[in-house]
């Protein structure tokens, strides 16, 4: 706020900033390194595939979603309701005898019906993307307590599809068929959000809706899109959860709606001009899955790992918010 | 676009749509009411009323300090001011109250640990918000994060049952056959009101929250000012913990789910007001139609599932109106 020489302070706010990109991967390093340390555990191989197949691979799907609503400069706070709605669809299907195919065709349907009507709230009717998101989540919500007379689980064990198993437990090449998923969205979505027309287009309306408006960006159809492929890469989590766990839980998409959130803000801190990117969301996810899981082998008991997340998210956004304020000043 | 369009004051030209609204809004509350009351045989006595009232006082009281917050950080949903961890400040708050009474500690000292527990969670988000310029909605993301866990610490994740001297009181008879929680929500309401549109504190809070750089001009000390708000929030959850503790005769886990209808009551509570802000008086009348519609319900034996996805209608109506009627042209 006091007027400072501007040669020192503009080279110290040059330092900040690089050291700002640097925050994320250099905790994830100490903490890794701490783990490893500690619990001889932490180190093994087998522990690793475990973190990304139990801890990453959901969270980091509709992450990836919110990573492109984000760019937009709006918020889906229905993610957990995508997810759960599609899981809900998949397991009705095949508790009524249908096969794997159609399951996989009725959760993804549900999950797009999601989509699309958060795409009209916000893309037609202009509604703030915070508040048309937690419409329906509200209204998520009412449909599955409705569905499941209260929130009763849906097993279905019994009978369950083969290709939805293998779908979750499979393996290509001893590659575990969810990280392969999962490799293959997050290129799709670094492509399209680095590499294409539709990404530029998602990036100058999060930045400048009025100037990308008046610039001939069809800011419309970009928020459109946007909300719709958010809800299906989490329909697609919806299903793999689904897959996972063999029964649908209702409400327990929402559990990905903070590290999703989370996840996307702190990958914002590795990019230069501070904008979601699919790399840093990645390493956002990578870094709650390996914190819970580090804490978890130390002796930590759950309730301490969602008090340890949260503080940790804090002071890396504080941190960085911070240095960004300094050198705008 | 929303937080341009309600930051800029409404023309006269402007005024009958908002008028319109307002009216709607006060005659759907009506009928409502009315309709409860001639289906509902036992809606329309004063006994079931003091009840409605008694069980909305805890969401008033959060719902107050989400609307100090909102006034003083802007209407802007995810730059503005909002505050997410008020459910989990009073989840936390109520435990801690119940450990330390059922560790002997004496009335004052649990109050005063837990009214000051939530005026600390209050100073965290203040902090992160106004001295680090972390956007409120990550802010109190991460601390809300960090309080349910807290919680969780505290009550391993069951019910403490406790009963004091404090909690006998404030559940019990108060004067004029009203009970005493009746008569809390009453007084907070009245000072609340007294605050923020008898002293200068209350046109200052929001020349804060709309024109900041104005008042920082015009030498408001805007950084205490906001700062202030969630401070006050906190501590309103605090005191919220304690009605809850007594209405629950101690702490149950779950309360954190009270957010949600949090965030709807006072953006609902906007339509009450004559020019769409977010006031006192109209958070309480928001808090009362949905305590009503919460009641009603039960009385006419229509599934509690249900209300969630009204809520959500009731979000969307409202957010879908607010847009329409200021679209400028």
């Amino acid at each position: 706020m006091s007027v400072a020489a501007p040669g020192p302070a503009a080279l110290r706010g040059i330092d900040l900033a690089r050291a700002v990109r640097v925050m994320l991967p250099a905790v994830m390093l100490v903490i890794v390194a701490c783990f490893a340390a500690a619990s001889p555990t932490f180190r093994s191989g087998g522990n690793l595939v475990h973190v990304l197949i139990n801890d990453v691979t959901l969270p980091a799907l509709a992450s990836l979603g919110m990573t492109l609503v984000v760019s937009t400069g709006g918020i889906d706070l229905s993610v957990g309701t995508a997810a759960d709605l599609a899981a809900l669809a998949a397991a009705l299907t095949v508790t009524q005898g249908g096969d794997a195919l159609l399951a996989l065709s009725a959760g993804l349907a549900a999950a797009l019906c999601v989509g699309v009507v958060n795409a009209i709230l916000v893309a037609g009717f202009g509604i703030a993307p915070f508040l048309a998101t937690l419409g329906i989540l509200f209204i998520g919500e009412s449909v599955q307590q409705l569905a499941t007379n209260g929130g009763a689980p849906i097993y279905v064990v019994s009978n369950f599809p083969p290709l939805l198993d293998r779908l979750a437990h499979g393996a290509m090449l001893s590659i575990p068929i969810p990280l392969i998923l999962l490799a293959m969205l997050s290129a799709l979505t670094r492509l399209l959000l680095a590499r294409t027309a539709y990404g530029r287009r998602a990036h100058a309306t999060g930045i400048a809706p009025a100037v990308a408006r008046h610039s001939g960006v069809p800011v419309r159809r970009v928020l459109a899109i946007t909300y719709i492929l958010s809800a299906s890469l989490c329909g697609v989590a919806g299903l793999l959860l689904l897959a996972t766990v063999k029964s649908y839980v209702p409400l327990s998409g929402n559990a990905f709606l903070l590290d999703a959130i989370g996840a996307v803000f702190l990958g914002t801190t590795i990019s230069r001009d501070a904008r979601p990117n699919v790399p840093g969301t990645l390493l956002g996810v990578l870094l709650f899955g390996v914190l819970r899981n580090g804490l978890l082998l130390v002796g930590w008991n759950f309730y301490w790992q969602q008090v340890a997340v949260g503080l940790l998210v804090l002071v890396v956004l504080g941190v960085s918010f911070g240095v960004r304020r300094r050198g705008r000043e | 676009m929303t937080a341009q369009s309600l930051s800029r004051p409404l023309s006269s030209g402007q005024m009958p749509p908002a008028r319109l609204l307002r009216i709607g809004a006060t005659l759907l509350l009506i009928v409502a009411v009315g309709l409860f009351a001639a289906m509902a045989p036992g809606f329309a006595t004063a006994s079931n009323l003091a009840d409605v009232a008694e069980q909305s006082t805890v969401l008033a009281l959060l719902a107050f300090g989400m609307t100090l917050v909102v006034i003083a950080g802007g209407p802007d949903v995810v730059r503005g001011g909002i505050d997410l961890s008020l459910g989990a400040n009073l989840g936390l708050c109520d435990a801690l109250y119940a450990a330390m009474s059922n560790a002997g500690h004496g009335d004052g000292t649990s109050a005063l640990v837990a009214v000051g527990a939530g005026a600390a969670v209050g100073l965290v988000n203040a902090v992160a918000i106004i001295r680090f310029g972390v956007p409120p909605l990550l802010a109190t993301l991460a601390s809300m994060n960090a309080c349910a866990g807290l919680e969780l610490v505290v009550t391993q994740n069951t019910v403490l049952t406790t009963d004091s001297p404090l909690l006998g009181i404030v559940a019990g008879p108060g004067a004029l056959g009203l009970s005493t929680t009746d008569w809390i929500l009453v007084a907070m309401t009245a000072a609340l009101l007294l605050v923020m549109h008898a002293t200068p504190v209350g046109l200052r809070l929001r020349a804060v929250g709309l024109h900041p750089r104005a008042a920082r001009a015009a030498g408001l000390p805007v950084a205490a000012m906001g700062a202030g708000a969630y401070v006050a929030a906190g501590t309103l959850a605090g005191l919220a913990a304690i009605v809850q503790a007594a209405r629950l005769s101690g702490s149950s886990p779950g309360s954190g789910d009270i957010l949600l209808s949090v965030v709807l009551t006072s953006l609902l509570g906007v339509v009450f007001s004559r020019r769409l802000q977010p006031t006192i008086g109209g958070t309480l009348a928001a808090v009362l139609f949905i305590g009503c519609l919460v009641n009603g319900f039960q009385l006419v034996n229509v599934s509690s599932y249900w209300v969630n996805g009204i809520e959500g209608v009731l979000i969307l109506s409202v957010v879908a109106l607010r847009s329409l009627l200021q679209r400028p042209g």
